[in-house]
């Protein structure tokens, strides 16, 4: 079972090196193959590491294994570990499982790409870096992880690095998540410093007798845990890279920026869960600013005109949902949700990549409409990922959120308003999933559609399509893994690694339920009649409330906060420093010292006449001078 | 010891010196030039010899042979030097040796 774990890890690293040695002695496709075929061998040793660990007693479900010492600094010794416990398996299969999914579509949505082999082995390498995120035995380890998927992801966002805005968004992405890495990095310090080790083992069991509960040190831990985890999953207020990440390729936004590398941070929060129950408000800050973000990304969703900007803040908007459950203690549903979210957000975005293909790579939804006869099945598809999304029973959303807002109504006070903020947040969710739906496949044809539409068979290449069949099923069915007031099949496998807090029972269960279908009936009828009949509404609306609508617009505003608060005064402070220090100090002394060099030579080269007896005379001179000097010291 | 006492030795040997100093500063034949500092370096020799023989010892005449046979050599290469001038028909004038000045 450990070398299965060991090889589902290596498995597309070796692929990475395999890619990058054969350079181009392997074709495209042969390209394409070796990587899904890898991430494939992962899915399967993970799914057999799971399979041997059904077999096992619940409580003896933890395993380790270390290859060698890999870091030694005095008495603290990091090893190269993984860590096989039921919330790594279950995000091993997560990882392995979508991303083979999604690296077999990318074999037909970058199919004639010019750098199709690069893209390649840049996707292996991040499937091994979030298979290394989520299978280190450490957080040093888990930390290298950490860094690695932020380089893949830097690395694929700007894939097309010919487009300016693209380079431009991967720089944004990477410096965002640098800011979250180096608060971890202070985190992980002041662990070294408090117990000595970075191991989970160690941190975990020791952490509640050294540390405080409540105490400073303690809350800046769980604090630097903490901005890793939102810079990484993108929450307020940390986000702003996330939308703009949509300039990668559309599977990359699938993989990385939808099911996998954005939810690290939930991943994050549940593995080190220790830490932030000893920091209780840290712990609830978490909850608060995921509930901040399920509101912010909603209400910006619903402006978007970018297919995959909408689907991009709207998964801003559900990782808020995971964000509010662990940070409430209900890790389980957090997981729950952040499985089902990857089954049918990876749909939406794969769906909506079929749609662009077919347009001619258009992504503006203003220049689609009346696609629904054209793609039938991508709309069939499309349409099962937006009901999961907007939570209708019974896909899979509804399941999973239901499992979180159910958990959070008999979570005190702070639960409560948690709830409401998901309540309303469903209701956005719908709406804004719903007019996306209704924009794209309802309604006329807009001109361009006429003109661009193109289909293959199957309405995308098979490669392309059969995936996305696969996720519709998992994300119509996923949901029965767990259904409210019935039976919890995450939260039970999790319970042994990480205990989560009870769901409302009875009447409060039923109110709850209850409340999340209407309020996603009610985002579905309001889209309908917002989007769906054909009609002036949107227009008369923001006529009426153009402050609204600019606001929305310009997505609260966070990006030109930031361009005042940080970038300005950074490149006002480059450009003085380039006009006042480096043009006439630092370029300009290797001239000066030459210069001075010279002239000094100039000077000193007037006293070597070359007439020997000045020389003699000068020798002379010196030994009288001498002669002197002794005699006067004596 | 006989003879004259070490101060009469030493007032020859510095006479012998400054008369080469004054030699070597002041003649712009390369000839006498070597003639002079043969004669700055008899007047060291004479007085190593003489504080040797003050101090009976013979360390002091050894270091005046050592001083002769690197003068022996010195002239070697200088006498040389003057003849290749002269067979270049150069003017046999030090001040007009000046090929290395900066």
């Amino acid at each position: 079972m450990i070398a299965a774990s060991w090889i589902c890890l290596f498995s597309p690293a070796a692929a990475v090196v395999v890619l990058a040695l054969a350079g181009n002695r392997v074709t495209r496709r042969q390209a394409g193959l070796v990587t899904s075929g890898s991430v494939l061998v992962s899915f399967l040793c993970a799914a057999y590491v799971f399979g041997r660990l059904l077999t096992e007693d619940p409580e003896e479900r933890t395993h380790a294994s270390t290859l060698w010492t890999w870091l030694s600094a005095g008495d603290l010794r990091v090893g190269a570990e993984i860590w096989i416990d039921p919330l790594s398996v279950f995000m091993m299969l997560v990882v392995a499982g979508v991303g083979f999914l999604i690296v077999s579509y990318a074999t037909g949505y970058m199919r004639d790409d010019d750098e199709e082999r690069r893209y390649h082995a840049y996707k292996a390498l991040f499937v091994f870096s979030m298979l290394l995120l989520v299978m280190a035995g450490n957080l040093l380890l888990l930390l290298a992880g950490w860094g690695m998927v932020g380089l893949s992801s830097y690395l694929l966002i700007n894939f097309w690095w010919r487009r300016p805005q693209a380079v431009h968004a991967g720089k944004k992405a990477f410096i965002l998540n640098a800011f979250g890495d180096a608060t971890f990095v202070l985190a992980l310090f002041l662990l070294v410093q408090q117990i000595g080790a970075l191991d989970f083992g160690t941190v975990f069991s020791q952490a509640p007798g050294r540390i405080e509960e409540g105490s400073a040190v303690a809350v800046l831990i769980a604090l630097g845990l903490l901005g890793g985890a939102v810079a990484k999953s993108a929450q307020v207020p940390l986000h702003t890279w996330l939308p703009d990440a949509m300039e990668g390729p559309t599977p990359v936004s699938a993989l990385i920026h939808a099911a996998t590398m954005v939810t690290a941070g939930v991943y994050l929060i549940a593995r080190t869960n220790v830490l932030f129950e000893l920091a209780p408000i840290v712990h609830d800050t978490a909850a608060v600013l995921g509930a901040v973000t399920i509101l912010l990304a909603g209400l910006v969703a619903l402006v978007q005109t970018d297919i995959k900007r909408v689907i991009a803040y709207s998964t801003m908007s559900q990782i808020g949902y995971m964000f509010v459950a662990v940070g409430l203690g209900a890790y389980g549903a957090g997981m729950f949700h952040l499985m089902t979210h990857a089954f049918f957000k990876a749909l939406l975005f794969m769906t909506a990549g079929i749609v662009i293909h077919a347009l001619a790579a258009e992504q503006d939804i203003r220049r689609m409409g009346g696609l629904g006869r054209e793609l039938p099945l991508t709309y069939r598809l499309f349409l099962i990922g937006a009901l999961s999304l907007a939570a209708i029973p019974p896909f899979s959303g509804f399941f999973s959120k239901d499992s979180i807002l159910s958990s959070a109504i008999d979570a005190g006070a702070l639960g409560i308003s948690m709830w409401v903020f998901g309540i309303l947040g469903a209701t956005l969710t719908a709406l804004y999933t719903f007019r996306l739906l209704f924009i794209v496949f309802f309604g006329r044809q807009d001109p361009y559609v006429k003109e661009h539409l193109h289909k293959e068979r199957f309405e995308g290449r098979l490669a392309m399509v059969w995936p996305c069949v696969i996720l519709a099923v998992l994300a119509s069915v996923a949901g029965w893994l767990q259904v409210p007031g019935g039976w919890a099949a995450v939260d039970t496998w999790l319970d042994p690694t990480v205990e989560s807090i009870p769901e409302a029972t009875g009447g409060l269960l039923v109110f709850s339920v209850a409340a999340s279908i209407v309020a996603a009936l009610l985002g579905v009828t309001l889209a309908w009649k917002l989007y769906g009949a054909r009609g002036e509404a949107p227009q008369r609306l923001r006529a009426r409330f153009p402050q609204v609508a600019t606001l929305l617009e310009r997505k609260f505003y966070f990006d030109e906060l930031y361009d005042r608060l940080f970038y300005a005064p950074a490149s006002w402070l480059a450009l003085v420093l380039q006009r006042r220090v480096e043009r006439p100090f630092v370029l300009g002394s290797p001239e000066e010292v030459g210069e001075g060099t010279r002239s000094l030579a100039r000077r000193v080269a007037l006293t070597q006449s070359g007439l020997l007896r000045l020389y003699a005379l000068a020798v002379a001179s010196g030994l009288g001078v001498l002669v002197v000097v002794f005699l006067v010291v004596e | 010891v006989l003879g004259p006492g070490i101060t009469a030795y030493l007032v020859l040997s510095a006479i012998l010196f400054a008369t080469g100093i004054v030699g070597v500063l002041m003649r712009r034949s390369p000839l006498i030039v070597l003639l002079a500092l043969e004669l700055m370096l008899n007047g060291g020799n004479l007085a190593l010899i003489a504080f040797a023989r003050q101090h009976g010892e013979g360390a002091g005449q050894i270091f005046a042979l050592t001083v002769m046979v690197v003068a022996a050599a010195e002239v070697v290469i200088g006498l040389g030097l003057v003849v290749a001038m002269h067979r270049r028909k150069l003017a046999l004038d030090v001040d007009e040796m000046t090929t290395l000045r900066g």
